[in-house]
């Protein structure tokens, strides 16, 4: 059989960058941060780049890897989010003395295993792709490892993470169990006689709590917010935008693929689950003090409003869904970005109060900050403005009316605590000297590129939507 | 077969109820984690079962990648919870509550 190595290209730049990036630390004396850092961009750019101009020469690598134009423009933006992640990382490390090679190294294989969760059509590929981004990302969260609560995070997420694994295997043995096939399509698709449904129904539940429980739905969601205050501000940035794209990406192929029966079964749950997680996430997210744990709310809540489109896939909210998950992976990535950006040596930036005055003696990062609120909270003319109003049509469209309702109302309240940040940033008095550190070239190319999407996004959606658009018409056929 | 395949999946059913139990009812995190083996090695179990009911090798291979994942997830855990020890002193996850809202 002849196997063409070249269609999966991103993949193998992805290991080989990884190595290379391993050898550099084990070859090259005292560890330059810098070459490093260039290698990690480097092979991120060459794989998004790889992705962006090979047209695949079929539909599928032996079967196990998804190379249509779906996988193709998730690629892309994981890779987006990772080059834009590590832009931000780098000076973070530097400052704070961990920029080693196996920070850099294991930043691209959590994208290695992201591109394999976004692309997999088989459950081996699925299930090895959530391991390596999940291994990664245990030892990213604790990579400063004499801070005790970054250890403390890691170990939580290490915990519950590995619960949440199991979980999820359990369920893909007890599928295979059920249908005979390990291709995801024709497991999730085929109910025949043969099938035993309560066995089906059990394995399909099992996965949902794994895949739930990374994407911090809200019965799973106790984590969040202790691992995004723990870990290393650029690191949260990477681990909520990166690792949320990639298993959405996952989630709602499964949605796609899932046969009748069992979808009449899952969306009534994916309902309750979704007005769950905008209610709980946003209220929550009120009572918080420390801006981390107010912004890791916001991000469940946010989680809310995609599994509240994931209802209607199948009446075609699909393209508001792409739309907004792109657009969620760039407020959040630059929330969190410039949250480390913004912070001094010792410890991030946390309380509240810390920000007073910010606003004006960092006018440019908090700009950028402010504007990424403004578009998690959904205001006009920012990109989240416009992907909430697509979601929300699509969803009324699809005769959602009640659930679009109780979407909207959330999002009306949640403006409150984003205000609430946006007022210590610009109209309270200045209550110590802050140390923050200078930023260096990239995180202004970083923050730069993310302040021009956000708005150019909200603006003049049309070629992303396009692009979109193709994608679900070729999906859906 | 001699056994029949309903009982693999009761037996490997069992196991994986006996580590979820492990996992949530101990509080050292070194009980954890085995409870989170016997969870994974629950489901290899389910795995060949199925595999010898639909006379694939599918299953039966993925079992080997759940193993060659169980080990590095040990490592990774292990080494998480060496260190948090050595800093801390303990390995009850309840001493663990410095991040709080």
């Amino acid at each position: 059989m002849l196997i063409h190595w070249l269609d999966i290209l991103p993949l193998l730049i992805l290991s080989a960058g990884g190595l290379a990036i391993f050898g550099a630390g084990a070859f090259l004396p005292r560890r330059p941060s810098w070459v490093l850092f260039g290698l990690a961009s480097l092979t991120a750019l060459g794989a998004g780049l790889a992705a962006l101009l090979m047209a695949p020469g079929s539909a599928a690598f032996l079967g196990m890897v998804d190379l249509g134009s779906y996988s193709r423009f998730f690629t892309i933006l994981l890779m987006s989010i990772t080059l834009l992640s590590l832009f931000f990382l780098h000076r973070y490390a530097q400052v704070r003395n961990f920029a080693g090679d196996e920070l850099f190294a294991l930043m691209i294989y959590a994208a290695l295993g992201m591109v394999l969760v976004a692309a997999a059509v088989h459950w081996l590929i699925f299930f090895l792709g959530l391991e390596l981004l999940s291994l990664s990302l245990y030892v990213l969260i604790a990579s400063r490892r004499r801070e005790t609560t970054a250890l403390e995070a890691g170990v939580k997420y290490f915990i519950l993470g590995a619960v949440a694994s199991a979980f999820l295997t359990f369920g893909i043995a007890l599928l295979y169990a059920a249908t005979g096939t390990l291709e995801i399509k024709a497991s999730l698709a085929g109910v025949s006689q043969a099938v035993p449904m309560p066995l089906y129904f059990l394995a399909l539940s099992l996965i949902f709590v794994g895949i739930g429980f990374k994407i911090s739905l809200v019965p799973f969601h106790l984590w969040t917010p202790d691992v995004y205050e723990g870990a290393p501000a650029p690191v949260t940035a990477f681990l909520s935008t990166g690792s949320k794209v990639a298993l959405f990406a996952a989630l709602l192929r499964l949605a796609l693929n899932l046969g009748e029966p069992a979808w009449e079964m899952a969306w009534p749950v994916l309902w309750v689950l979704a007005v769950l997680t905008m209610a709980l996430g946003n209220i929550t997210a009120v009572y918080q003090t420390k801006v981390k744990r107010l912004l890791a709310y916001s991000s469940v809540a946010q989680m809310g409003y995609l599994l509240m489109a994931l209802v209607a896939v199948k009446q075609g909210s699909l393209p508001a869904l792409l739309f907004y998950l792109t657009v969620y992976a760039l407020m959040d990535l630059g929330a969190f970005g410039i949250l480390g950006s913004l912070s001094e040596p010792q410890a991030d930036l946390d309380e509240l109060e810390d920000f007073q005055g910010l606003g004006f003696s960092h006018p440019w990062r908090s700009a950028v900050f402010a504007c990424c609120l403004l578009s998690l909270a959904g205001l006009p003319p920012t990109a989240g403005f416009l992907g909430k109003i697509f979601l929300f049509w699509a969803l009324i469209k699809a005769d959602c009316l009640i659930l679009a309702v109780i979407g909207i109302t959330t999002v009306v309240f949640s403006i409150y605590y984003y205000f609430k940040v946006l007022t210590s940033l610009y109209l309270r008095p200045r209550r110590r000297e802050f140390l923050i550190t200078p930023p260096d070239l990239a995180v202004g190319l970083a923050s730069g590129a993310i302040f021009l999407l956000v708005f150019l996004l909200g603006i003049h959606p049309g070629p992303l939507w396009s692009v979109i658009e193709q994608i679900s018409i070729f999906l859906s056929r | 077969m001699i056994a029949p395949y309903s009982h693999i999946l009761i037996l490997a059913s069992l196991l994986f109820l006996m580590g979820a139990a492990c996992a949530a009812a101990r509080r050292s995190l070194i009980m954890i984690l085995i409870g989170v083996e016997i969870m994974l090695n629950a489901a290899a179990l389910a795995f060949i079962a199925a595999s010898l009911r639909w006379r694939h090798l599918d299953g039966q291979a993925f079992v080997i990648f759940i193993f060659a994942v169980a080990a590095a997830e040990v490592a990774v855990g292990l080494a998480l919870i060496v260190y948090a020890q050595r800093r801390t002193g303990s390995v009850k996850a309840d001493d663990y509550q410095q991040l709080q809202g």
